[in-house]
């Protein structure tokens, strides 16, 4: 072996050599850099510590201008349901369910009393952030729920300027309620309500599921009550399958939740374009060393043919060429990695400004890519030179 | 391999040639293993294609040639690998050697390809072929008769059942070509080898079987 080195170094250009693991090493650490940094950033996107914690989105269907007027239903049916049950992204989905009878909530104060219309709805009670009381299910007062907005609008918008007592939430569990309830045909509850709790996940004004079920039954027995809202528990609500889905059947989503979902599929979009640049540059790099080395197999011809004539095999005249290049295209991924761990130690600072609580992401698919990149960079080299290898022998076998 | 047999094979080139007149093109031709054999040549009647087709790098004739009877055109690359490393043995005409190397390591990269002679056996054939002094110079520094010596001490270090001498004399004079001669038919003896020597002319002084002209 040292001898036939002896013999086959000949010829092996530095220059050319060099060119190539610098090529090389450009595409790999920029193939690297565009996974490690894709793995880093993402969970700043989504998961529990990202920009986006709210794995609930609320959907309703769009409003067109059309069906505004043409009194066209806007509510999901059974058949929507199921088909967004079935998408991987979903973990589970609950329907709204609206009252389908009159309400009308007053509150009576020394001597003074004011009412106003409203509404309830209800959602499947695992979907609630605020605790329901115990004796929810039990007759007696209908607790409450009211988006956490409700009073902030009060506290700092009404009361602010029309100089009214600012509410705790304390004190506004303490207020009771009549509640009057009034369904087809003159049918009328009466009952007592009380705010038990607020709400920031859902902007309307809830009572318990169970409630819901059984005065819809008493007081409108005769109405379909299809959903118009659907909330939704999302695995990642930065998918942006979700946003795709949503687009693609029309639904629109209550908040901006989705807007995490279209960051992850720009910086998607980016990540893959720059990966596809390092493995341009990987593939001219691979397309150098070539050249190289079959400029070589031509300078050393005659050398590489007598050794075949005194009975080396294809494979083992090979051979040292194809280690050079496995040592080559090794040194490439470490030293690639090397670089990778630097240059993500700077970038990873930059990011922790921005999101202090945000965990780096793992180094296996960086790894991962490397080493395949690697064996397959390897395995065509080789191929390669077994193939020029081969022809050289054929070559003098006919045109001698 | 016990048999070498050219069956009506003419080179590519002669192909429109009507006066072949030769004891081995177009002929049935057949030699065997342990025996000595005489190629006897002038310039341009296509010896040096001849030793070409036999160890298999060109393939430019008609007929066939083949090792026991298995025609050498189906023949694979691995096979050719096997048959240079174990059966035929081929002391070229141009030597092949490599310049860059030294005398005893242009030796060495056949020998640590077949392990087949010891470093004591090769040392006694630079003795006996008078070039132990040359032992560790540049094979480029040495002049081509010493060259046809160590080009002969490779071809012997290898098994083989016949050995292809290509003008293995063509650069020595009387004396170091009867050293030579005996040392290759000692060799071929002791494997019981075929051995096809070529001339032009100038050859060694050996018992041979069988004479063919060219």
């Amino acid at each position: 072996m040292k001898l036939i080195w002896k013999l086959l170094r000949k010829h092996v250009s530095v220059g050319q050599l060099a060119g190539f693991f610098l090529a090389n090493l450009l595409g790999m650490l920029i193939v690297l850099l565009s996974v490690q940094f894709y793995e880093d950033i993402i969970p700043a996107f989504s998961g529990e510590d990202g920009v986006m914690k709210n794995t609930y989105v609320i959907i309703s269907k769009r409003i067109a201008a059309v069906s505004a007027f043409s009194g066209e239903a806007q509510t999901f049916t059974d058949g929507d349901l199921r088909e967004l049950e079935k998408q991987r992204f979903v973990r589970r989905v609950g329907a709204f369910t609206a009252s389908q009878y009159q309400v009308y909530g007053s509150i009576s104060m020394a001597g003074m009393s004011m009412g106003t219309d409203m509404f309830f709805e209800s959602v499947p009670d695992e979907f609630v952030d605020v605790q329901w009381p115990q004796e929810a299910a039990g007759g007696g007062e209908v607790p409450i729920i009211l988006p956490r907005s409700y009073l902030a609008l009060y506290n700092f918008g009404f009361a602010q300027t029309k100089n009214l007592p600012k509410l705790s939430e304390g004190i506004i569990s303490l207020i009771q309620m009549d509640v009057r309830l009034r369904g087809e045909g003159g049918r009328e509850q009466r009952l007592k309500g009380r705010v038990v709790g607020f709400s920031t996940r859902l902007n309307t004004v809830l009572v318990p599921e169970g409630f819901m079920r059984r005065m819809n039954a008493e007081l409108a027995p005769d109405a379909e009550a299809e959903p118009t809202r659907l909330i939704v528990e999302v695995d990642n609500p930065a998918d942006d399958a979700i946003a795709s889905y949503m687009q693609r059947c029309g639904y629109e989503l209550e908040d901006n939740s989705l807007e995490a979902g279209r960051a992850t599929y720009f910086l998607k979009i980016i990540s893959g374009l720059v990966m596809a640049v390092g493995l341009l540059i990987s593939a001219l790099s691979f397309y150098i060393l070539m050249l190289s080395v079959f400029l070589l197999v031509q300078k050393n011809a005659e050398k590489l043919q007598n050794l075949l004539l005194i009975g080396y095999s294809p494979a083992r005249v090979a051979l040292p060429y194809q280690l050079l290049t496995v040592g080559l295209n090794a040194a490439v991924v470490v030293i690639a990695f090397g670089l990778l761990i630097w240059l993500r130690g700077l970038y990873l600072e930059r990011l922790w400004q921005m999101f202090p609580t945000l965990v780096a992401g793992r180094l296996d698919n960086a790894i991962l890519i490397g080493v395949a990149l690697f064996i397959l960079i390897t395995f065509f080299n080789n191929q390669a030179i077994r193939r020029k290898i081969r022809r050289i022998n054929l070559n003098h076998g006919s045109s001698h | 391999m016990t048999t070498i047999t050219l069956h009506n094979v003419l080179p590519e080139v002669f192909a429109q040639r009507t006066d072949i007149a030769s004891d081995l093109w177009q002929q049935d031709v057949t030699f065997e293993r342990g025996h000595l054999y005489l190629i006897e040549a002038a310039s341009g009647t296509g010896k040096s294609s001849l030793c070409a087709y036999l160890s298999g790098y060109r393939k430019d004739y008609s007929g066939t040639i083949a090792f026991d009877g298995g025609d050498i055109r189906q023949l694979r690359n691995s096979s050719w690998t096997a048959l240079r490393q174990r059966s035929l043995s081929h002391m070229f005409q141009e030597l092949r050697l490599f310049p860059e190397l030294t005398a005893w390591e242009n030796v060495q990269i056949k020998n640590q390809l077949t392990h087949y002679k010891s470093d004591a056996d090769i040392t006694a054939w630079f003795s006996a072929l008078g070039i132990i002094e040359k032992k560790d110079a540049r094979l480029g520094c040495m002049s081509f008769g010493q060259q046809q010596r160590v080009a002969l001490i490779r071809a012997l270090c290898q098994p083989f059942d016949f050995l292809l001498a290509d003008e293995p004399v063509s650069h020595l004079d009387k004396e170091n070509s009867r050293v030579m001669g005996e040392i290759m038919m000692d060799e071929a003896r002791r494997q019981g080898a075929g051995v096809l020597v070529t001339s032009i002319g100038h050859h060694m002084d050996l018992p041979y079987e069988k004479v063919y002209r060219l």
